[in-house]
């Protein structure tokens, strides 16, 4: 379509980056009535040398009025979905309760992630030395609390009508399998800013970014959960800026100073495997807790991480002289078992745990099989055949021990030899008279790396045999973590299931 | 005619999420409440800070002000995300519309030559000082405890961004497009006399660690300028044919009242603490004394350019502001100090 | 891993589908001929060899008003690649080496 030529237009003085650097950076000066190092103590400790704060760019220059008219827009079509969907009952459109155990793992493990990380981008905007890097922290952490209050806000309906989203936070701060996110954080959390803008800003939400969240909001998507979904699209034009922050961090630091780009390396090679461990609670719910799939965690992994991360933006690195993370190989030699060692651990402690579990149907393992053709059915089938005969005899299988934790990603000691998915690794550090355990070569060679650091973990495990949770027996410690009936073990049968059974009984049969 | 949709009705298993069931009882609670109580994590770090390992990664000892729980602080505006960027919007709109006004009818040059330079050589500078005030607003964001105080922080960070991009965007429009006057603006903030008092009261903010005493000093600072600055001379304005002032002047007011609501809120908090209020009481009257001291008289080298300029009373203005803050805290029970004349 | 030059690798951008974003998919179709576009549920998926330049001029061309390059962050949802350039007239995503 065309129209008549535009009357030119006026010339502007100033161009969208200078009128943006005038709006932002020429605020800065230089102190004289004290000392400007006691301004920013926290920038020297690192290692990190930057000879030229100003050579930060921002591509999204937004400014503060901009910025609250967009935002306010976005919100205000987000809250009009998750009021239409409240009023209409739409959890009643999902494809079954068994979904919502993907959004209470999400409400527990991630929400309280979003806020730690509004809070210490809040930490970057006082203390990083350059203006541009300042604003841009000051909008992400404002973002990050969006994230947190929309998350809380989506799933404050679910808590209405289901199990386990009524005590996330406490959950959080105590549960076994959340302190693997928990401690994630803290750890990032209690480094210093570069550390920091490594850690998050770089490695979560630019490397894993979409490991960590495309899961979990299209598995929304395919699962009627129309709300998260709509979070989801809402928070990734958010991500955008966010995933802008991350690179724009790590090719300034790379390009400041060469001394930088050892010290760079390690974060990425500490950062990536702590990161991806994470992402084994996503790998399981992709491949069990989803009723309808989208896509298989080793699909997950090639798209987002090996293409889009190792063939694409690694590529670009490689410039500075960075190398892909160090364990690498490890994580793709995993991607075939990863899942499944871990739904087959969390299946057999869902009694200590927010969430409940299931045997795959037959249509799932079914899926499984296809999916993993290499691995499925030559490792793990033989465990669901004969756990389904157990049901089958009116048994259901839950361990009665507690699991060894990781000390350092915290996960259970789950996971197996690279090359041979028989044998558990273990790896043992001593540290001044005392031995850790590591569950991998990457984890190990973190602890080593900072043992003084990784020492200081609350291990939840060991926590409890300390008497540190509530008292000596089960249900003592399921009390201290605020677990009630209908949250935990199996899902069949359970509050959640037999509610959803009631709820639409009497409903027209479904179509195909 | 009037119908009634039918609808499949499921009584709600909860009403709301434990923790506030336990605080408010068992009833559905706001969008604030869910998205702002308990949030903050409180037990079970993993690690202290490298850069302050005496402490936790939320340490309620990062300053002498506390509370014995941080929740009985809410912000009476009720601010989670969506209702601050709505508010924020709102009031960037009606301050476009005003600057658009000004432009379109030349305002900026037909204003008098005082005040012209009054905005040049006083205003215009104080978006350095808005610049300071977000990175003392960021360290209470980041080293407070609890989500209410931190997030009124957070939304007052970003606001002094915005209060900066405003003066800015004047100074741009008083420089006919170039930036130009901004630049003066700078020289003006590190050289000029009437400014540098302002100046190092902003830089000594900068190396106070603890967040509750620069909060409070700041927020002492801007209870002497902004009346001064947004509210007296904004009359002036008025009676002296410089129209645009006040146009400008009431964007500014209008968000310092807002402002005003979550930090009085947070004084009273402070000082109705049932175990702690006697202390806090004891602390803010040292620390409001102290930021008095300093934001007094750097207050008063800015009204008595002020008064050099459009002759008004200013410095007597500045006075009676320092009266009304001892006045506020006093009646909250903390020892202040008499009058100083 | 064969290193590749910037020119050979993808970048790409998905963008909410919506009325208000129509305009926007049809301005990039245009401006950059040699992308792919993909629908799916409530997202176009854009995705070029080496580079995808979004210009202001064919956006209001193809929306009929005014628009400031500031509205693309309404329709992204995310990209990959890297933000080289983001002013007044255009939007450029690329990568760097």
């Amino acid at each position: 379509m065309t129209i008549a030529p535009k009357a030119p237009r006026a010339p502007k003085k100033l161009s969208m980056k200078q009128r943006y650097q005038v709006l932002t950076r020429d605020l800065d000066w230089e102190p004289s009535y004290v000392d400007p190092k006691e301004v920013f103590p926290h920038t020297d400790f690192e290692g990190i040398i930057i000879h030229d704060w100003a050579k930060w760019e921002d591509p999204f220059r937004l400014t503060v009025d901009a910025y609250c008219k967009y935002q306010a827009e976005k919100d205000k079509r987000l809250y009009a979905v998750l009021d239409g969907f409240a009023q209409g009952q739409g959890h009643l459109t999902l494809t079954d309760a068994a979904y919502l155990n993907s959004m209470k793992l999400f409400l527990q493990g991630v929400t309280p992630l979003e806020y730690q990380a509004h809070r210490n981008f809040a930490y970057l905007a006082r203390h990083l030395n350059g203006p541009g890097p300042r604003f841009a922290s000051l909008c992400q952490s404002i973002d990050e609390l969006r994230h947190t209050q929309t998350e809380i806000h989506t799933l404050s309906n679910y808590n209405k009508y289901y199990s386990g989203f009524h005590n996330y936070q406490q959950m959080h701060d105590r549960v076994w399998y959340l302190s693997v996110p928990k401690s994630f954080f803290d750890d990032a959390l209690s480094a210093g800013p570069f550390e920091f803008l490594i850690a998050i800003g770089f490695s979560f939400e630019y490397l894993l970014t979409n490991l960590l969240f495309v899961p979990f909001m299209s598995g929304a998507s395919f699962n009627g959960d129309l709300p998260t979904m709509t979070f989801g699209f809402s928070a990734q034009s958010d991500e955008s800026r966010h995933m802008t922050l991350g690179l724009e961090a790590i090719k300034f630091l790379l390009e400041q100073d060469e001394a930088n780009v050892p010290i760079v390396q390690a974060w990425i090679d500490k950062w990536f495997w702590r990161g991806y461990r994470v992402t084994a609670l996503i790998a399981q719910m992709l491949d069990y807790m989803l009723p309808r799939k989208v896509m298989s965690w080793k699909e997950a992994f090639e798209l987002y991480f090996e293409e889009q991360m190792l063939k694409g933006l690694f590529a670009d690195l490689a410039f500075y002289g960075i190398k892909p993370p160090r364990h690498v190989d490890d994580a793709i030699a995993e991607k075939e078992i990863l899942s499944h060692q871990v739904y087959w651990t969390l299946y057999q402690f869902s009694h200590a745990a927010a969430f409940t579990t299931s045997v795959p149907t037959e249509d799932h393992m079914k899926w499984l099989s296809e999916t993993y053709p290499e691995t499925f059915d030559k490792h793990y089938k033989a465990m669901w055949d004969k756990e389904q005969e157990n049901i089958a005899n009116g048994g259901r299988h839950f361990v009665r021990g507690l699991p060894q934790l990781c000390q350092v990603c915290q996960v259970p000691m789950l996971f197996t030899e690279p090359g041979d998915p028989t044998t558990i690794c273990q790896r043992e550090s001593e540290f001044k008279g005392e031995k850790f355990q590591t569950c991998s070569n990457g984890c190990q060679w973190i602890f080593e790396r900072e043992p003084e650091k990784y020492v200081q973990a609350w291990l939840p495990v060991h926590q409890i045999y300390q008497g540190n949770c509530g008292g000596p027996t089960v249900p003592d410690v399921l009390e201290w973590y605020g677990i009630q009936d209908g949250d935990n073990g199996e899902h069949l049968g359970s509050v959640d299931d037999r509610n959803w059974q009631d709820w639409h009984a009497g409903s027209a049969p479904e179509g195909d | 005619m009037q119908y009634e949709l039918r609808t499949q009705v499921i009584e709600p298993k909860r009403k709301t999420f434990d923790n506030l069931v336990a605080r408010y009882g068992d009833r559905p609670a706001s969008r604030y409440q869910e998205g702002s109580i308990d949030i903050q994590a409180t037990e079970n770090f993993h690690f202290r800070p490298l850069w302050a390992p005496d402490k936790e990664i939320y340490d309620e000892t990062f300053s002498v002000l506390r509370l014995t729980d941080p929740y009985s602080f809410l912000d009476p505006r009720q601010y989670y995300y969506a209702p601050y960027v709505t508010s924020r919007a709102a009031m960037f709109d009606a301050f476009s519309a005003t600057l658009d006004y000004l432009e379109e009818r030349g305002m900026f040059e037909r204003l008098p030559q005082a005040w012209s330079e009054l905005f040049q050589t006083v205003v215009l500078p104080l978006r350095h000082y808005e610049s300071a005030a977000q990175m003392v607003s960021c360290d209470t964001a980041r080293f407070g405890m609890g989500t209410t105080i931190t997030q009124c922080a957070a939304y007052a960070a970003f606001d002094r961004v915005g209060n900066a991009q405003l003066i800015s965007r004047v100074g741009i429009s008083l420089g006919g497009g170039s930036a130009d006057l901004l630049d003066v603006a700078k020289t003006s903030w590190l050289q000029d006399a009437s400014l540098q008092p302002l100046r190092r009261l902003a830089e000594e903010l900068l190396v106070e660690r603890d967040w509750g005493r620069s909060l409070v000093a700041l927020d002492v600072a801007d209870q002497l300028l902004y009346p001064l600055l947004f509210t007296h001379l904004d009359e002036v304005a008025l009676n002296g044919g410089a129209g645009s002032y006040s146009l400008i002047a009431q964007h500014l007011s209008k968000w310092f009242k807002d402002q005003r609501r979550w930090l009085d809120a947070l004084y009273r908090a402070w000082t109705s603490d049932p175990e702690l209020g006697e202390t806090n009481k004891v602390l803010l009257a040292e620390i409001v004394e102290k930021a008095l001291a300093s934001a007094q008289t750097a207050a008063s080298a800015v009204a008595v350019r002020a008064d050099q300029l459009v002759g008004t009373g200013s410095l007597t203005a500045v006075d009676e502001s320092a009266a009304t803050i001892r006045e506020f805290f006093r009646a909250l029970g903390a020892p202040m100090k008499e009058k100083q004349s | 891993m064969t290193a590749t030059t910037a020119a050979q690798r993808y970048v790409g951008v998905d963008i909410q589908e919506s009325e208000q974003n129509r305009a926007v998919v049809e301005a990039i179709e245009e401006t950059n001929p040699d992308c792919t576009v993909q629908h799916l549920p409530g997202l176009v998926r854009i995705k070029c060899l080496g580079r995808i330049v979004i210009t202001r001029d064919s956006v209001e061309e193809k929306l009929g008003r005014d628009w400031e390059t500031h509205e693309f962050q309404m329709a992204i949802v995310s990209y990959f690649g890297h933000i080289k350039d983001w002013d007044d007239d255009e939007i450029v995503i690329a990568w760097d080496h």
